[in-house]
């Protein structure tokens, strides 16, 4: 790539050379042919075309803001200008008209022409080729197209006098040439570059400016009045004389355009920066809010974006702790709020404490009920703010913005300026946005705070439940008479349902069922008490009622007044088939004895519900005999209220399913009810504990 | 789905409390807070009418038991009256029965107030 540029450049500076030979040979002989004119002014063109690719590939290398370019084109302007001083004073003999051509007087005038023509030439381009990238920097079709019609034109004018002497002049040069300036004023209306510069590069672009208006129009007129300079480039080409006047020209509209726009730009720059900084504040802002986890740090930001935005002296953000209730919009008759300050900037917690009074119908008051920002603008002379009357000098206006969130009222934002009225509308709308973004982070990070919590919670919920799974019969009593198996599964992570055997002694086993009123961790608890009442007194209580009193006494002292615990407890003398139950208000125990079906339903009462004489007199047992091939089921309501829709799995369906199955084993018989009562619920999760327990009497030993 | 209502009325200075729908842990608090409602006012006597009642849990049952010893110590009653079999039988294996009183009609729940005053 460099190598082809160095190529072109030396092309084109063998072409200069030869060209400048020709311009020797033409004065010593006089040749007064057109084909010599042409011959130079092709040399003169291609040499300046491969310039301008050289030109080309070094401007269009490398990306530059608006102003470098302009400030390029700045000292292309000068170079100019030294170029037609340094001619103006070199004492040369300068040019003879004859015959409409142009005559040099001494060799000096003709190595000074070129040398003069050549510098004009190749700054002309640099000068036409950074405009054209200040023209189409947000490449509008309509700009690309002037600019396509104008350089057209600019090519068309210095060509059409390819043919015609020096100091000739062509109608159609003329025509060509007046089109050329229209669209160069069409042309220097393109500063889209402009609205975007800051306020420090407004003042440098309108100095430039300035100064490229200047040095063009001097270059324009220079070229176009009779100067050594125009003859010298008149004498050179008349096409390349054509092209750095209107270059030059051009030059001259776009920089006195360009000073006009700054100037008429310049006395919204800071407003413009503002805006800028804002929108750049809030985008930043609005990546860390989705970025950053980490609170403090959000609201750091927040606070002193906010100063930096709107300038103010100083900034803090408080958050509401404790937000009032929603309803009541305005009118929180009780609705205390404590607030904490997150994060300050330039001011101390003393100073805002004596700024915002925590007293009711203060400025916060105010904020946290009516939810609107508030502008005072002037706190010396404001009536809310009487307590500051001693200390003055603290802050002169108070912008507070409340930071709701669709949960209530998340914080406030508060920003101060030393001046009164120093907050403008810009100002506090810019600091509402902040409060917006202060209001998403502060959501956010309370969301996360709270799936963690919800995340802990579960784990401990797990955890409870693997304990309550633990509190239930590892495995169960066995006896060559009979086949018992048990299931239960809460309706959520925990339950109250329970079931339990014991192993008494002389072959005699307990079986206990209980649910406890309610669902969920509070019912766990009972249910673990229960376990351990039973552990207790199930040993020394030889009968299921004398177990019941006992039971209902440990525990009345323990529940609350509206939790009470249904029991059913039966004892079998695995040796005789002698089952005894009673029932502390529990589902009755289901008995199937051949084709009979019956609920054994002895009285009784829910334990925790009376203690005391009701109790023990509620309390009946009821005794059976079993035979070869019973069926007891004990289970909790889960089984028989298992709903569907608005029908219940009932006491007549559990019935029917276990004389089904009667012949199968304890665990086909618990696998068949469990089946039943799913398919009746058309598999939805239970929304209550569930517990079977299944008793299958294969009949008294028989002894030798 | 669970929908559950409380109608209020009085008859012969007894507060009658009706319900309705379902009675479980979810709607346990509006009948504690329709009790609540009664004691802060200081009436005592109080019927509940089951008559649309068609479930209740054992945090529905539960909610009789909160209150009968504050309403009782205050020689006043809670007694249930027009239960569907469905739910006297859950009243019935927790022996409810033999805490409470329950009428068939709600007008002899009314009456027998005046006649244990008399």
């Amino acid at each position: 790539m460099k190598l082809r540029r160095l190529i072109l450049l030396g092309a084109a500076f063998l072409l200069v050379i030869f060209k400048f030979a020709l311009d020797v040979v033409e004065k010593n002989v006089e040749l007064d042919l057109m084909g010599f004119g042409l011959i130079r002014e092709l040399l003169v063109i291609a040499s300046l075309s491969l310039l301008y690719f050289v030109i080309d590939a070094l401007a269009s290398r490398r990306e530059s803001t608006p102003l470098r370019k302009l400030g390029f084109v700045l000292i292309a302007m000068c170079a100019m200008i030294l170029v037609s001083i340094g001619l103006s004073v070199s004492g040369v003999g300068g040019f003879d008209t004859k015959n409409q051509a142009l005559v040099p007087l001494d060799y000096p005038s003709i190595f000074l022409a070129s040398l003069a023509a050549v510098a004009f030439g190749i700054f002309s381009i640099v000068v036409f080729r950074l405009l054209r990238d200040l023209i189409l920097i947000n490449r509008k079709p309509a700009a690309r197209r002037n600019w396509l019609i104008f350089s057209a034109l600019l090519l068309g004018t210095s060509l059409s006098c390819l043919t015609s002497r020096p100091l000739d002049s062509s109608v159609a040069t003329a025509i060509l040439f007046s089109f050329s300036i229209l669209f160069a004023v069409m042309n220097s209306f393109r500063l889209p570059w402009i609205v975007y510069l800051t306020k420090r590069e407004k003042l440098f672009s309108l100095a430039c400016g300035f100064f490229l208006f200047g040095g063009f129009t001097a270059l324009a007129v220079q070229i176009g009045t009779s100067s050594l300079l125009r003859k010298s480039l008149l004498y050179y080409s008349h096409p390349l004389f054509q092209f750095t006047q209107l270059v030059a020209i051009f030059g001259a509209l776009y920089a006195g355009m360009a000073f006009v726009s700054t100037l008429f730009h310049l006395p919204t720059a800071e407003a413009f920066d503002r805006k800028r900084s804002e929108v750049s504040s809030l985008h930043t802002l609005s990546k860390l809010v989705t970025q950053v986890f980490d609170f403090n740090e959000l609201v750091d930001n927040v606070t002193s974006m906010t100063l930096q935005v709107v300038g103010a002296s100083s900034c803090w953000l408080e958050i509401i702790t404790a937000a009032p209730a929603e309803d009541g919009a305005g009118a929180s008759d009780d609705g205390s709020y404590a607030v904490h300050v997150a994060a300050m900037k330039n001011i101390a917690q003393e100073e805002i404490d004596m700024l915002v009074s925590a007293e009711r119908r203060g400025i916060r008051d105010t904020v946290v009920n009516e939810r609107k920002a508030i502008v005072v603008d002037d706190i010396e002379h404001d009536a809310r703010f009487v307590h500051l009357k001693k200390r003055r000098g603290v802050a002169g206006s108070l912008v507070v913005v409340p930071l709701v969130a669709h949960t209530g009222l998340a914080g406030i934002l508060y920003a101060t300026k030393k001046e009164s009225f120093g907050f403008v509308r810009d100002d506090v709308d810019a600091i509402s946005a902040f409060a917006d973004q202060a209001t998403v982070a502060i959501e956010n990070s309370r969301l996360i705070r709270e799936s963690l919590e919800k995340e802990r919670l579960y784990r401990e919920m797990l955890v409870a439940q693997e304990m309550q799974k633990r509190l239930l019969p590892q495995h169960v009593p066995s006896a060559p008479t009979i086949d018992l198996d048990a299931m239960s599964t809460p309706a959520f992570e925990v339950g109250g349902d329970y079931y339990d055997f014991m192993e008494l002694g002389e072959g005699r086993i307990g079986i206990a069922v209980g649910d406890v009123s309610g669902k969920g961790v509070s019912a766990a608890f009972y249910m673990s008490e229960m376990k351990g009442i039973f552990q207790a007194l199930g040993r020394i209580c030889g009968s299921p009622k004398e177990f019941m009193v006992k039971a209902n006494e440990a525990l009345a002292d323990s529940i609350d007044k509206h939790s009470f615990v249904s029991l059913i407890y039966a004892i079998l003398d695995s040796r005789s088939g002698r089952l005894t139950v009673a029932r502390a208000g529990h589902c009755p125990m289901l008995h199937i004895s051949g084709e009979t079906v019956a609920y054994v339903r002895p009285n009784g009462l829910g334990m925790g519900l009376s203690r005391g004489q009701t109790f023990d007199d509620a309390i009946q047992e009821e005794v059976i005999t079993l035979v070869a091939g019973d069926v007891c089921v004990l289970y909790t309501d889960g089984v028989t209220e298992a709903r569907c829709g608005d029908d219940e799995f009932g006491y007549e369906r559990l019935m029917e399913a276990a004389r089904g199955a009667r012949e199968k084993t304890a665990a086909g018989i618990k696998v068949e009810i469990l089946e039943t009562v799913s398919r009746f619920t058309e598999q939805r999760a239970n929304d209550d504990d569930l517990t079977l327990v299944v008793l299958k009497w294969n009949g008294a030993e028989r002894r030798p | 789905m669970s929908e559950f209502k409380i109608g209020q009325r009085e008859a012969e200075n007894v507060s009658i409390l009706e319900l309705k729908g379902y009675l479980d842990a979810h709607t346990a608090p509006k009948l504690e807070e329709a009790f609540q409602g009664l004691l802060k006012s200081q009436r005592y006597r109080i019927v509940v009418n089951c008559r649309d009642l068609s479930y209740i849990s054992s945090a529905g049952l539960g909610v009789f038991m909160a209150f009968i010893e504050d309403v009782r110590n205050n020689k006043g009653d809670i007694k249930l009256t027009n239960m569907s079999p469905k739910v006297y039988n859950v009243f019935d294996l927790l022996g409810f029965p033999l805490l409470y009183e329950i009428f068939k009609e709600e007008k002899e729940a009314v009456t027998r107030f005046f006649d244990r005053t008399k």
